[in-house]
């Protein structure tokens, strides 16, 4: 039983090392976009009601043309390195398919070449921690090919925050409290009739 | 506490499947059949049932068997809820791996004492109210999930919620009450591996609870609380239909369960002893905790493992970690059936090397689960791994109930204690730490399931061997009589009170193996009621 186990496990663990590494790496791109955001730095904002402006632009510095090649641009909320840690659900990689930095969708526009700008209100299943803000340019074939972003390359400075609502509120707490009343009291009840019926039973 | 057999609550010697399917029925003209009695089902002069018809709701023996397995199915339901909603519940409350970790470290904690408590209470009480005042009891701290905002209070309620698996030991109890003892292994056996799919039912129910209660338009912050009102439904319905539909003892309820006969007590210090001296008690309850143990920390972190690693959605991810637990329906019963098949063989020997190889095996596929990359591949080690695990549970208690015949009562507790405790230790070891990730977690767990798999190979019985060594061949230290009437006092053995262990050490003459007949259940006859 152990043996033929054995070979089948060598063999898939073999397969299974044929990493899938293909796709873009962060660090392959260039940082073309300048990208600025409302918040100020160690501002903070409530999800759910506060909103933020995003703007983004092709930075003229570089050769002109380059941004031909961009066809759409999407802006992503990302988070800093503190709420990153010891949450390796959030963890930075390279590989930009297999990166968790960025989960939030802001806005996806084709690229134009004036100033873009959207303001966007922040949705209430956004968690609390603290941010910046990235936007990614893809070209034809939906491959990253530039980003910008709001903070520097260290990702220290110019972050703010952004406070989840806690998602209580009164009627579920109020519910909460009836139902176990209910399961409380119904179980004294029972305790006490039968014991009552004992007893009577007993005295007849 | 069990004491003598024949009082309710002593013949749990079989919490597995382990029994042959030949055991549905007692046939045996050593049970007196009852024919007086009026019950749906055939019955013997204690009114236990002799017979397990499956499908039947009859009152009160199969009654009592549904409420019973299913009571104990809705607290592991209520324990793992979280589980599957993790990722939603992560960000709600910024919590970090090590809170997570930590609230699973305590679901499984608190039914440490709770089990062992549970059963002084199901002799006080009985099983009816026990069932019912825990799973009722607990039911408002399931619907605790509302108020909670933060990790102390995550963890808080996960632990209060852990208490309610000491259903495990009301409904084992239950059904000792209700059926005869040969065929008490199969109950028990099926009710157990019934009841911990409900750790697998739970991660299929709640990401679909969310997903509606989300679609029904609330935010996804609100919606998992709201799911969290389901689980504590289910204990409040439960706890009713326990107290509405069911009884003690075939014959009512409470009031006849003070009379005790005229057998008398054992004392608990001494069954006590028997249970800690005895180092197989020890062996069993480390390994426990890597079978069962591993079993419930599975179920706390593989649905978030596959959300994360491979990207899947919230459902989806529920799903595949369902299969895991669900697999009990069959895998547990299986373990039993295969101890059975090579005791027929091999004898005690054979059940050892029987548990080695299925534990071991679990343990290698749960290394494999942590290195593979392609989702395909985790599943089909997953599921492999969830065989080995639980078909180790049914296999460990295919061998508990020879440890002792004195003290099994103490000693299947114990061992499910262990259970838990290898849940706690291995969660917080390799799940609730930053520095290594989730899959690293499983591929040490898998190498530390293999290694602490090894002391089985300790267990020795004088009279049947152990996994390398033959019995021994003294006339006098090789016979099954003198272990197990080797737990009395001389004092003891002159008032008779051994005569039980005596007739258990003949029918265990079987676990020589070499046999071509089946081995028989170690027949707990109703006492000879001078």
């Amino acid at each position: 039983m152990e043996v033929p186990a054995g070979f089948l496990v060598v063999y898939l663990l073999f397969s299974c090392f044929v990493a899938s590494s293909y796709g873009v790496y962060f660090s392959s791109l260039n940082e073309t976009i300048i990208v600025t955001a409302t918040p100020t730095q160690g501002q903070v904002l409530k999800a759910g009601e506060d909103q933020i402006t995003v703007t983004w632009r092709f930075n003229q510095t570089y050769r002109a043309g380059t941004d031909s090649a961009y066809k759409t641009v999407k802006v992503k909320l990302c988070y800093a390195p503190i709420s990153q840690k010891d949450r390796s659900w959030r963890k930075t990689v390279d590989l930009l398919k297999k990166d968790k930095t960025c989960p939030h969708k802001i806005v996806a526009r084709p690229d134009t070449a004036s100033n873009n700008s959207f303001t966007w209100s922040i949705e209430r299943d956004i968690p609390s921690g603290v941010y910046f803000v990235r936007a990614f340019a893809f070209n034809a074939q939906d491959e990253q090919v530039a980003y910008g972003q709001t903070t520097n390359a260290h990702k220290s400075t110019n972050l703010f925050e952004i406070q989840a609502i806690t998602g209580r509120h009164v009627s579920l707490d109020i519910a909460s409290i009836c139902f176990s009343a209910f399961s409380i009291v119904s179980l004294a009840g029972f305790f006490y009739m039968e014991k009552r019926k004992a007893k009577a039973s007993q005295q007849k | 506490m069990p004491e003598i057999e024949g009082s309710p609550g002593s013949s749990m010697h079989g919490v597995t499947g382990r029994e042959s399917v030949m055991a549905f029925s007692v046939a045996s003209p050593m049970v007196h059949t009852d024919r007086t009695a009026k019950f749906a089902l055939p019955v013997d002069s204690e009114h236990k049932a002799t017979v397990f018809k499956l499908f039947s709701f009859a009152n009160p023996h199969m009654r009592t068997f549904h409420l019973s397995w299913i009571s104990f199915f809705t607290t592991f339901i209520s324990t793992f809820a979280a589980a599957p909603l993790v990722p939603i519940i992560r960000d709600n409350l910024n919590l970090t791996k090590s809170d997570i970790g930590n609230a699973g470290v305590a679901s499984v904690s608190g039914s440490i004492f709770s089990r062992l408590v549970m059963g002084a209470v199901c002799d006080l009480l009985g099983p009816r109210y026990g069932c019912a005042f825990l799973i009722m009891l607990s039911a408002p701290t399931v619907f605790c999930m509302s108020f909670v905002s933060d990790a102390s209070g995550y963890i808080a309620v996960r632990f209060m919620i852990g208490f309610s698996l000491a259903t495990f030991v009301s409904c084992q109890y239950w059904m000792s009450t209700m059926f005869n003892s040969k065929i008490i292994g199969l109950v028990n056996g099926t009710a157990a591996g019934w009841g911990n799919m409900g750790g697998g039912a739970t991660q299929l129910l709640m990401p679909v609870l969310f997903e509606i209660i989300k679609k029904a338009g609330a935010t996804p912050f609100t919606a998992w609380r709201i799911a969290f009102f389901i689980p504590g439904w289910f204990n409040v319905i439960m706890g009713i239909l326990v107290l509405t539909l069911g009884q003690d003892l075939p014959d009512g309820n409470l009031g006849t369960l003070q009379k005790k006969g005229d057998v008398a007590k054992d004392k608990f210090s001494k069954v006590l002893w028997y249970a800690v001296t005895n180092y197989r008690t020890w062996i069993f309850v480390l390994l426990y905790g890597y079978s069962m143990g591993v079993e419930l920390t599975i179920d706390n972190v593989i649905a978030e493992y596959f959300y994360d690693r491979f990207d899947l959605k919230l459902h989806l991810a529920g799903i595949i970690a369902a299969c895991f637990g669900m697999a009990n329906l069959l895998a547990r019963p299986f373990g039993g059936f295969t101890s059975d098949y090579m005791a027929k063989r091999f004898g005690m020997r054979g059940r050892l090397w029987n548990l080695w190889l299925l534990q071991t095996a679990g343990g290698l596929f749960c290394l494999c689960l942590g290195l593979v990359d392609s989702l395909t591949l985790a599943i089909t080690f997953m599921m492999l791994f969830s065989v080995g695990a639980q078909a180790a549970c049914g296999a460990t208690f295919g061998i508990i109930p020879f440890i002792s015949r004195r003290s099994l009562g103490i000693i299947s507790g114990m061992t499910g204690a262990g259970g838990n405790f290898g849940s706690g230790l291995t969660q917080l070891i390799f799940f609730a730490n930053a520095s290594f990730s989730t899959e690293k977690g499983l591929t040490y767990m898998g190498i530390m399931i293999m290694i602490v798999t090894i002391p089985v190979s300790f267990v020795h019985f004088p009279q049947w061997g152990s996994m390398f060594f033959p019995p021994s061949q003294d006339i006098v230290k090789g016979s099954e009589e003198h272990y197990y009437v080797s737990e009395w006092t001389d004092e003891e053995k002159q008032k008779g009170m051994h005569q039980a262990s005596l007739k258990f050490a003949e029918n265990s003459r079987s676990e020589r193996g070499g046999k071509v007949a089946s081995a028989p259940t170690p027949p707990q006859n109703t006492p000879n009621r001078v």
